[in-house]
């Protein structure tokens, strides 16, 4: 994650954090994915009890949330708003079966770089520098047509390994939806974005076989590294 | 969803691409072709579509359309087939009261026969995993598949008085096809006659107008519903299928006419004696087609391609828009089922797809100023490099525990149903857990800490908890004692008071504190250069340990005072290589020398561990034996 951030810190990106009990407008209406739509099956979601009248609050589905968090930030700013690059590390929380390919709590790593101008070609260029910094000059990527509300277009980044492609990041141009719900005008402010499952990456760099282990606390496992 | 290589193939005049080429191309290009299946004389695609072209492609015609277009390959004729209305049969009487359908067609078709399907239409639905039960049942499937319009067939004969498509009453109850019983709450949209629910929409057909082998009229509907409600209905009766996917992912109302007519033409196909009535279409609020005006400089600015106002055209044309171009804007006119193309950016991801995302060229972003870096994210990072330094290992615990303030809604398990509101009993946990292993880790004292979310009543704060268990008895050492030095050296090297209090008990000693008032009193964050984030080294690999308890066993050995330590650990290692082999998975480390009377004394410990099963004490025992034999024979005398 240290050096997952500090890859993107060579490109400009800071650090920004966000809550990880999140509201449903956070990490769900804001990112355009609105309730009752069949995007929300996407992530199995945890919500969390609450008192009648209270908003719902939710254990964050992704860091996508801190982009929302974010922006309303700097379109609030005193200066007015302006040009940003942020990677959002963070724990996130999915309601679904463990194995050793799954958990119920994992780790995000997110990216937003908003300015007045912003294509696909350069989300390709700063992802294609980070994997290549991270797994070694000859790795190979793709981008794959897809969809996530946040993001239009969208597409799904494939990683080329051992002999096939790996999903490994989702990412497109912010949803003009998702400008807007942040509190910045779509039509000057351009966005794009992407989320990475760090485990997975931490699995394929150091070839760990079972992504509990990482949560384990075993010092047999972090005492490796 | 699964689709039939055969299939889409009739909707298409020229050859589609073999099968493995077709689901490159999708991929690439349109939606994740999770699997091909072979058949004896046909490919099954596994095809995952996602919201945004559910709306078009939850059906064999969208996913061939998809395919002629990516591939420049020509429809084959598709024609509405003409269906002759025989004015002798009833046309039923329909009433729509809720706006929550927006079209609905019925057609009454009488003499039908209800008999098994015929080879052709069985064989097309079980291919595709739908299972046959009737001509009937499986004229409306097919049309669904084919088309993606979800159709339901009624005995016209147990419909009584008129058909009402209306919000159920409270309380108001249904049997549905599989017998059970369902309580509907007045947001549920009901298909009913005089005397009751006989369907819930687009969700579930009822038992009462069920079509069986006596059936001899059919009443066919083809309708329009309010996706949300759809999805609400379905969601909460547990009753998410075919149809109700369709309609809460969507359809244009357009397409409920053409599917009658094709359900109608395929129904008297199939009972050649029957005949069929005018259609009742209710269709308040026709859908509109939608014109959406782009500038190809913003296209190109989106997707980061210089393609010519040509070059988009020519991939929308394929796409079945309408298009007509002023300048650099091109005012474009979706297909119907397009229902995902609304704004400037749908149309750039189409073009981008389509054109292909293989010959997008990266770009570099420019360099802009940086903004500030999170400061509990900078200081979190600077006290887990502090306490690293320290010979702390980072831990990451379960946030979700059995007990807590906030309590999850429906928990995957009883012990991960609430959020954590301290860290220290699970990290209290992982000392008592590590502190077993530390024998296998070579290590005297177990340290560990994490920074993380905890969740009390209060609310989601940051908090900081280093725990440590010294293992090894060592004079004028404690847990607590070490922890101390750790926390006055971490204070030493941020700069500010720590605080807390230490818990000591089984598991050692362990502090927890708030972090965030400490971020409050450190300010600012600096650089990520300063906090010295280094790439770890590219050739670590993770070492897979081994789930089997392992044993510890000491060898203590008085050697003349001439022989070298490195010598009699090296004879020792030799012996237990040639017995136990790699089940020899630590040491031997000398953990105790002295002299005595010309004499050296010095103590070794090994740690034996298998892979594969739990070790006996007389399998270790052997290798020890072995061992005392081998030093004996070297004139050393065992302890």
């Amino acid at each position: 994650m240290r050096e997952m951030c500090s890859i993107f810190d060579g490109m400009g990106f800071s650090v920004a954090t966000g809550p990880e009990l999140e509201t449903e407008f956070h990490n769900f209406d804001a990112l355009n994915v609105p309730a009752d739509h069949p995007a929300r099956d996407m992530q199995d979601t945890f919500w969390v009890k609450t008192k009648p009248g209270e908003a719902k609050k939710v254990l964050r589905t992704h860091t996508s949330s801190v982009q929302i968090r974010f922006m309303e930030k700097i379109a609030a700013s005193t200066e007015g708003p302006r040009p940003f690059k942020v990677a959002m590390p963070g724990k996130v929380y999915r309601n679904e079966a463990t194995d050793a390919t799954h958990e119920a709590q994992f780790h995000q790593f997110e990216g937003l770089y908003v300015n007045k101008s912003v294509s696909l070609a350069e989300l390709k260029g700063t992802l294609e520098r980070f994997f290549k910094e991270f797994l070694g000059p000859d790795t190979k990527l793709r981008f794959r047509s897809s969809y996530f509300g946040f993001v239009e277009p969208g597409v799904e980044v494939d990683l080329w390994w051992k002999n096939r492609w790996l999903e490994v990041c989702g990412a497109g141009i912010v949803h003009p939806n998702v400008i807007k719900a942040a509190g910045l005008d779509p039509a000057i402010w351009k966005g794009f974005a992407f989320g990475m499952g760090v485990d997975r990456l931490v699995l394929m760099r150091y070839g760990v076989d079972d992504i509990r282990h990482l949560y384990s606390g075993d010092l047999r496992l972090i005492n490796q590294f | 969803m699964k689709v039939s290589y055969t299939w889409l193939q009739t909707y298409i005049k020229d050859k589609l691409p073999e099968p493995a080429e077709l689901a490159d191309v999708f991929n690439a290009h349109a939606f994740e072709v999770e699997g091909i299946e072979t058949l004896p004389n046909d490919f099954i695609f596994d095809i995952k579509t996602l919201a945004d072209r559910n709306h078009y492609a939850l059906s064999h015609r969208g996913i061939a359309r998809e395919a002629a277009a990516l591939c420049r390959l020509r429809l084959a004729d598709d024609a509405m087939p003409e269906v002759s209305a025989n004015s002798s049969v009833y046309v039923p009487a329909v009433r729509v009261e809720s706006d929550l359908c927006r079209r609905y067609v019925a057609r009454r078709i009488d003499n039908v026969s209800v008999a098994p399907s015929p080879a052709w239409l069985s064989e097309h639905l079980e291919a595709i995993g739908a299972r046959s039960i009737n001509s009937i049942v499986d004229a409306t499937n097919f049309v669904m598949f084919a088309v993606g319009q979800p159709l339901h067939a009624f005995d016209a004969n147990k419909v009584q008085g008129s058909i009402v498509i209306r919000q159920a009453k409270a309380g108001e109850k249904i049997v549905i096809l599989d017998g059970r019983e369902m309580t509907l709450l007045e947001t549920d949209l009901v298909i009913a006659d005089d005397e009751g629910p006989l369907a819930i929409a687009g969700v579930k057909g009822g038992k009462r107008a069920e079509v069986t082998a006596s059936t001899v009229s059919v009443i066919l509907e083809s309708a329009n519903f309010d996706p949300t409600a759809v999805r609400r209905t379905s969601t909460r009766l547990g009753l998410r299928n075919d149809s109700s996917k369709r309609f809460e992912n969507e359809i244009t109302p357009e397409l409920a006419g053409e599917a009658m007519a094709r359900l109608t033409a395929l129904i008297l196909d199939l009972s050649p004696k029957s005949g069929a009535g005018a259609v009742s279409d209710t269709y308040a609020q026709k859908a509109e087609r939608r014109t959406i005006k782009v500038d190809a400089g913003h296209m190109n600015a989106v997707t980061g391609l210089s393609l010519s106002v040509a070059d988009m055209v020519d991939i929308l044309v394929r796409l079945y828009c309408e298009t007509s171009v002023s300048g650099d804007t091109v005012s474009i006119i979706p297909p119907f089922d397009r229902l995902d193309l609304v704004i400037p950016e749908d149309i750039a991801d189409e073009i981008i797809r389509v054109y292909g995302y293989d010959k997008l060229v990266s770009r570099d972003t420019p360099s802009i100023e940086a903004v500030a870096i999170d400061q509990t994210f900078f200081w979190a990072e600077r006290a887990k490099g502090v306490l690293v330094s320290l010979g702390f290992s980072e831990t990451l615990l379960y946030s979700l525990v059995a007990k807590g303030a906030f309590e999850i809604a429906y928990p995957l398990a009883s012990d991960k149903s609430a959020l954590r509101e301290r860290i220290a009993p699970k990290l209290a946990e992982s000392l008592v857990f590590n502190a077993r292993n530390a024998d296998l880790l070579g290590a005297e004292t177990v340290r560990i800490f994490e920074i993380g979310k905890v969740f009390p009543k209060e609310g989601e704060k940051m908090s900081l908890c280093i725990g440590v268990c010294q293992v090894k008895k060592r004079k004028g050492v404690t847990s607590e004692s070490v922890l101390k030095e750790a926390v006055a050296g971490l204070e030493a090297q941020l700069g500010v008071s720590i605080g807390g209090k230490i818990e000591v008990g089984p598991h050692g000693a362990l502090v927890e504190v708030d972090f965030d008032p400490l971020v409050a009193i450190l300010g600012d964050a600096g650089s990520l250069g300063e906090l010295g984030f280094r790439a770890l080294s590219a050739d670590v690999r993770y070492k897979p340990f081994s789930p089997y308890p392992f044993i510890v066993r000491d060898i203590a050995l008085f050697v003349p005072s001439t022989t070298d330590e490195a010598e009699v650990s090296l004879a020792i290692r030799d012996s237990l290589t040639s017995t136990a082999g790699t089940l020899l998975v630590k040491g031997p480390d000398c953990f105790d020398r002295f002299e005595k009377d010309g004499k050296k004394s010095l103590g070794f410990r090994m740690v034996f561990q298998s892979f594969e099963k739990t070790l006996s004490d007389e399998e270790v025992g052997a290798f020890m034996t072995t061992l005392y034999d081998t030093v004996k024979g070297k004139g050393w005398e065992v302890r």
